[in-house]
């Protein structure tokens, strides 16, 4: 097991289904991860609770208390995270992002400002790390060693499976294994809806049909096979599996689902663009969220960078005027 | 107990497969027959220490469970030619899509008054053992039989007992299910592909994200659409990606889906009812193969001029069958 400390900024399905995973595996013991998030009322966080995590509002006690430190927030606010946790930041620390969209370079060059090497990780994985089956990459930032690699695989290969790969190439993968869960669910929603349609009681369809999709991931996880040859194997001579492909494909099917790779990675990509133009309006921060964070201990209007027009999201020198 | 196979092809190679794996049951207690030896996974069958012969009456003579695993239009002729052998003992298990329960029951009644016949449908996963099967039970099959097939089914996925009008929308589902999500993974990677991934990481990681995805459906209680909203945030990548899957009719083309599969089943079943199989569905050397069989005489499989009959009585007739075939 881990015997360093895990903290999460941000309390939400992310940081949840990742402490799920993680306690479920027995690599890291629950007393060893906090977790920190100024909306009390998420009901994660009383998910967190329950399992036994050190819930906090306090982003910074998060930074304190934890060796390795997951940024579980949605990618608008990673800039004013960084900016608020920025002067905390030690030598031990290793940061990973798991915002999508948003590159090492970004969170490297904001937080250069604070301390001379960062030590920055990226990674996209997926929710089914919840039940420890979960699709993670991660890229390796400029001035994190090999070590850090090998902890965060330690970490991540606990709750699924996990590689190394191209930064360039984690907006891709959010687009297939990101976003994928999504796709099966609807996939499964609608297998279900063909069964009752043919006179299936609901709970068994879904029962099936998501038991037909695990069997058929897992043939393909565990053999050397092409997806088309096993599918060839399963459709016997006019039988009637032949005739459901032929329905599919007449249907445009495949590329349906090319369609959803390439859309979900094409919006990642343009998030990236509008966080890289370096704006954020200050509608996209709720006031309340903002009040609870500059009444943390140790938080002000300068650490935060708030601007009159905008919170400013790469800036160097915060002006200290409050909002 | 012992179980047999009549039938060594791809379901037979993945059951046993999946019960060896699960250790169920010991290989030297199974048997499989076919008379086309030539089919790839009677090697395999071999090399799991399988029993092969090309008698099904030998595969009879062997077992406690038989599991026909034969396509749907070479089970009369089985039937016929296995009738004789079949004892007190013996379980049928029929696999084969849309062959109803009586249609097995009515040909056996030939030869003994209380044939114990069951019906599943399961799929090809069972070879990882993560199958889906379901079974139905026939009018002489006890409780024991029931629990003892569920023993084995449940061993390699999956395994519940439904009523038996529903077997044919399972097959719909998850009976060509598997077929289904093989098309989208490779869908998913070749998006993947195109998006600038290598396809092996491509693939790898369209598949683990369809397990891992029906593994927290089938360890949760939430509706699948909850699910689905759970990983949709926001202006988000997931959602944009979920509007042209949407637009495109996703939803609507794996209900088609189930549904052709299952009325293409029950359109074999009504073809076998009508108790006709033309000798162009039977190839002339396997037929052959089968006549060579010890205690195989063509009274046994019934001929007529132009058809095998798979359904009638007592008929003798004169051995012109190779004139016709």
């Amino acid at each position: 097991p881990c015997r360093m400390s895990v903290g999460f900024i941000g309390a939400g399905q992310l940081a949840h289904a990742l402490v799920r995973g993680f306690t479920a595996a027995g690599v890291i013991a629950t007393h060893r991860i906090t977790a920190s998030s100024p909306d009390t009322d998420l009901p994660t966080v009383q998910g967190l609770r329950k399992l036994g995590v050190n819930f906090t509002t306090s982003n910074k006690e998060t930074v304190s208390q934890s060796d390795i430190l997951f940024l579980a927030v949605k990618p608008h606010i990673i800039p004013f995270v960084l900016d608020e946790i920025g002067p905390d930041i030690e030598d031990r620390h290793l940061i990973v992002s798991c915002a999508a969209g948003v590159t090492i370079g970004s969170i490297e060059k904001k937080l250069q400002q604070y301390r001379p090497n960062p030590k920055v990780m990226r990674c996209m994985t997926n929710t089914p790390v919840v039940v420890r089956e979960g699709a993670t990459v991660y890229a390796t930032g400029t001035h994190a060693e090999v070590e850090d690699g090998r902890l965060l695989e330690q970490l991540m290969g606990s709750v699924g499976y996990c590689t190394e790969v191209e930064e360039d190439l984690i907006d891709a993968v959010t687009g297939l294994s990101g976003s994928g869960p999504a796709y099966a669910f609807t996939a499964v929603d609608a297998l279900a809806d063909g069964g009752v349609k043919m006179g299936l009681p609901r709970r068994l369809a879904i029962h099936l049909g998501a038991q037909a999709m695990l069997g058929a991931a897992k043939m393909l996880l565990d053999s050397d096979q092409h997806p088309g040859q096993l599918k060839d194997n399963v459709c016997s001579p006019g039988g009637a599996t032949i005739h459901a492909l032929h329905v599919m494909e007449s249907g445009g099917f495949r590329s349906l689902l090319i369609n959803a790779v390439e859309a979900s990675c094409v919006r990642t990509k343009e998030l990236q663009f509008l966080a890289d133009q370096e704006k954020i309006s200050p509608a996209a921060i709720k006031k309340t969220t903002l009040d609870q964070v500059m009444q943390q201990p140790g938080v002000t209007a300068g650490a935060v960078g708030v601007r009159s027009q905008g919170i400013s999201m790469f800036s160097s020198n915060p002006r200290t005027k409050k909002k």
